[in-house]
């Protein structure tokens, strides 16, 4: 994939990178520095001023079923149930009922929501909520997973159980994973790369390979060492004047 | 202390004056109905000052659309005397919401009933099925038109009745949204001379010399004010002689009343018999139909009409 | 507590009563609550016109009512639905509206019979008017009231245009629909007794029923009408609210 977005305000400058097949990456950079706005690029919802988005040499077209976007504020429906959020992007492709059954049932099953799949969002926890909207999205089978902060409004607990439950989901498929996150720990833990945005507008400052096994232990050395360099770039970024 | 005592006189003397002055000065609330031909009386009166002429400052309090309306006024005691059909009248006063007694007759016959001019309605029976309009329920209208289906023996249950108000009949008529209407002077003549319509039957040939429309006085007014309504009644009077000798004159005031042309003005008063003789008998008649249509409940015909009705009122007004 | 909700009514009805039966208000003014009673009693056994009974007179009514708001409801969503999704579209037409809908549709009335004689065609007309305005504007407001991100959100899921249309803008606006309804027929049902008045040509429906009381001068009835198309107008209401707590579960 290769990239060079900027609009009125100037906000990506010449954001470049490849990222392999199957792949966990995350992006992290300080706030507002444009990482939502990359996301939201890729998935085609915004359009970059110059550059293009490439799915395997080929450029990515809005709208199909390449790429899949968890929000942030999940953006459940509230007029559905967890069933009908899940079995959502089926009902649109035009999937018939049975097999939108059966398949959404699969899905409540993995992903823990068994017995409320006829609730609303609005009878849901967060970290439920959370699972729906991640649910609603790998049903799909999208080329690329994008999240958007997606464990940002939930509590530190949840937070790592959401984060333990997405790689247990994740590494029994072959998804590629852009994670977009501002907690350095969280990046750490989850991914196999990380790239480091500077202010807006944003640069690619460092990319960090992260190559230990998982599940890994967050108070690891290895994990340790890792913080604290993707610590130190974001201290030193966070010093220097915007421009 | 003598010129004390002549203040304080004087003080007591021009309170009275000017009470006095107010009660007299008290003008009599007077209604008619909007472009109703038979209150030609009323136009010619105010027009001609007849009512001043006896002494009475009066003003027009309200012009209604038809007649119950104008006695919804008499109940909310907005009105001293009114210009109003018998039937209405007599509705109000046996149903209690309005307490009037009747003083003097304003004129008998004046109705029509009118259908298409080409239309294929050209007797009475084949207006079953049909939609007619009235003016409103409980009028003269309505009490002539069931009049009519009753010597006809047509059950009225066979025919479509409906109320509109007299303005917006002859545009129904025009547009075939009704099939006949019955109304006062001077709509039918009206519809005739627009060439929409044609007079079916004259309200005379339903009821000979049927009373129509009556001058009606708030029965606490006539206790509190006599002498100004027999004013009244005399200005009325005199209006009425003059319609009968001064007839060019008077249908001057009816077009300038009713905004409507003198063609259909001519053609409307002679279908229209003014007079201020009160006929009780043709109000009994009134009475026994209106009890049969169940829009009144009367029991002693005879002590009603004896309490509705003052036919000997026009005599004692002339006596001074 | 429940109790607590009729006291004040009923103590209302029992003083009413109380100043008419010594005669403090004339009972020509107003009626007391047995006269009402009785009139009531009348309006379902006599009939007013005298053989037109109450229960007909009500089903006209309704039929006329169900007409109108009928036509508005077909109308206003859809439209409603686009022009809250149309910036464009609302920018063009929202003058149009803006003029029109000020106006009481009792003013039309004179129209309306021009336009459609004084059978069903008038009052149903009138009756739309008066529904269409809020069925229109809230449908709008619940259409932009739906969370921008709600939209992004079938997007990812490779939802087209129609998909949007019918899997996100319309249940998402149901809510406030279900507003502009419960106004709208509210609106509806007063206007309609007043479009009576006028003139009706089947000779049935509860403001021509309350003119003729009028007419034949028995207050005791209007009022008794009054009490019914009240209740009426309150029992559509509760119906409307029912339906739509049954249908709207989620909020």
């Amino acid at each position: 994939m290769g990239g060079d977005p900027g609009k009125d305000v100037h906000v990506l400058d010449r954001i470049q990178h490849r990222i392999e097949n199957g792949r966990f990456v995350s992006i992290i950079g300080p706030s507002g520095c444009g990482k939502t706005t990359l996301l939201r690029i890729i998935a085609g919802l915004e359009k970059a001023s110059e550059g293009e988005v490439l799915l395997d040499g080929n450029e990515l077209i809005q709208g199909t079923e390449e790429v899949g976007l968890v929000f942030q504020e999940y953006a459940l429906f509230p007029w559905r149930t967890t069933f009908q959020n899940i079995e959502m992007g089926l009902e649109i492709k035009g999937v018939d009922k049975e097999k939108r059954r059966s398949t959404a049932m699969e899905y409540i099953r993995t992903f823990d929501l068994n017995g409320f799949e006829n609730r609303y969002p609005k009878e849901l926890s967060g970290g439920m909520k959370q699972r729906v909207a991640i649910a609603r999205t790998l049903i799909m089978n999208p080329r690329v997973v994008l999240m958007d902060e997606p464990f940002g409004s939930l509590d530190s607990q949840t937070r790592n159980a959401m984060q333990e439950f997405l790689l247990r989901i994740w590494q029994k498929r072959t998804d590629t994973i852009i994670f977009v996150t501002h907690n350095v720990d969280e990046a750490v833990f989850l991914s196999d790369e990380i790239v480091v945005l500077s202010k807006r507008p944003a640069k690619i400052i460092k990319i960090l390979k992260v190559e230990y096994p998982r599940p890994r232990d967050r108070t690891s050395e290895e994990c340790n060492h890792i913080r604290r360099d993707v610590l130190r770039i974001l201290e030193e970024e966070m010093k220097r004047k915007a421009g | 202390m003598e010129s004390r005592m002549k203040k304080v006189v004087l003080f007591f003397l021009v309170n009275f004056l000017f009470l006095a002055a107010i009660a007299y000065g008290q003008p009599v609330r007077i209604a008619y109905l909007q472009s109703d031909i038979h209150q030609l009386p009323c136009w010619v009166a105010l027009e001609k000052g007849f009512f001043e002429k006896e002494g009475v400052k009066v003003e027009v309090a309200g012009i209604f659309k038809a007649g119950p309306e104008l006695m919804s006024a008499f109940a909310a005691g907005a009105l001293d005397m009114g210009y109003v059909g018998v039937a209405p009248a007599t509705t109000a006063v046996a149903n209690k919401t309005a307490r009037v007694v009747v003083l003097a007759q304003v004129n008998t016959e004046g109705s029509a009933i009118v259908v298409k001019k080409d239309g294929n309605v050209k007797t009475i029976p084949e207006l079953v099925e049909r939609s007619v309009v009235v003016p409103g329920h409980a009028t003269v209208q309505d009490s002539l038109i069931r009049r009519a289906f009753y010597q006809f023996r047509i059950p009225p249950d066979q025919v479509k009745m409906m109320v509109l108000k007299p303005p917006e009949m002859i545009g129904a008529l025009r547009t075939d949204q009704i099939d006949a209407f019955i109304a006062w002077e001077p709509y039918p003549a009206k519809a005739v001379t627009m060439g929409v319509g044609r007079v079916l039957a004259s309200s005379r040939d339903i009821w000979k010399d049927h009373p129509c429309c009556v001058l009606a006085a708030d029965a606490r007014f006539l206790e509190n004010h006599l002498e100004k309504a027999k004013g009244v009644v005399r200005g009325h009077m005199n209006a009425i002689d003059f319609i009968h000798h001064q007839r060019e004159e008077a249908i001057r005031i009816a077009v300038k009343y009713t905004g409507m042309d003198e063609a259909s003005i001519k053609l409307a008063m002679e279908n229209v018999n003014y007079t201020y003789i009160l006929s009780v008998e043709g109000e009994k008649e009134y009475v026994d139909f209106l009890t049969k249509l169940k829009y009144i409940k009367v029991d002693e015909i005879q002590s009603f009409v004896d309490r509705f009705m003052r036919p000997d009122f026009v005599k004692e007004a002339i006596k001074r | 507590m429940k109790k607590e909700r009729f006291l004040l009514p009923l103590l209302l009805i029992v003083v009413w009563q109380g100043l008419c039966t010594i005669q403090v208000v004339p009972s020509y003014k107003l009626p007391s609550p047995w006269e009402i009673v009785l009139g009531f009693k009348d309006l379902l056994i006599v009939g007013v016109p005298p053989g037109h009974f109450l229960h007909n007179h009500l089903l006209y009514s309704l039929y006329r009512v169900v007409l109108g708001y009928a036509a508005a409801s077909l109308w206003a969503i859809p439209l409603g639905l686009l022009m809250g999704w149309s910036a464009r579209l609302l920018r063009v037409i929202r003058p149009l509206i803006e003029v029109v809908r000020p106006i009481p549709p009792l003013a039309w009335i004179p129209i309306a019979i021009l336009w459609f004689g004084i059978g069903i065609k008038s009052a149903a007309f009138i009756i739309f008017l008066g529904a269409f305005f809020p069925i229109l504007l809230n449908t709008i407001s619940g259409v932009l009231s739906i969370h921008p991100i709600l939209i992004e959100a079938a997007r990812t899921l490779h939802a087209k245009e129609k998909d949007i249309f019918l899997k996100v803008l319309l249940p998402g606006a149901v809510p406030s629909i279900f507003v502009g309804m419960r106004i709208g027929v509210g609106i509806g049902w007063m206007t309609l007794v007043a479009a009576e008045f006028t003139g009706v040509k089947e000779g049935y429906g509860l403001g021509y029923m309350i003119m003729t009381a009028r007419d034949i001068q028995r207050p005791d009835e209007i009022l008794a009408g009054m009490l019914v198309i009240g209740v009426i107008g309150l029992l559509i209401d509760i119906g409307l609210r029912a339906t739509e707590s049954r249908t709207i579960r989620w909020k």
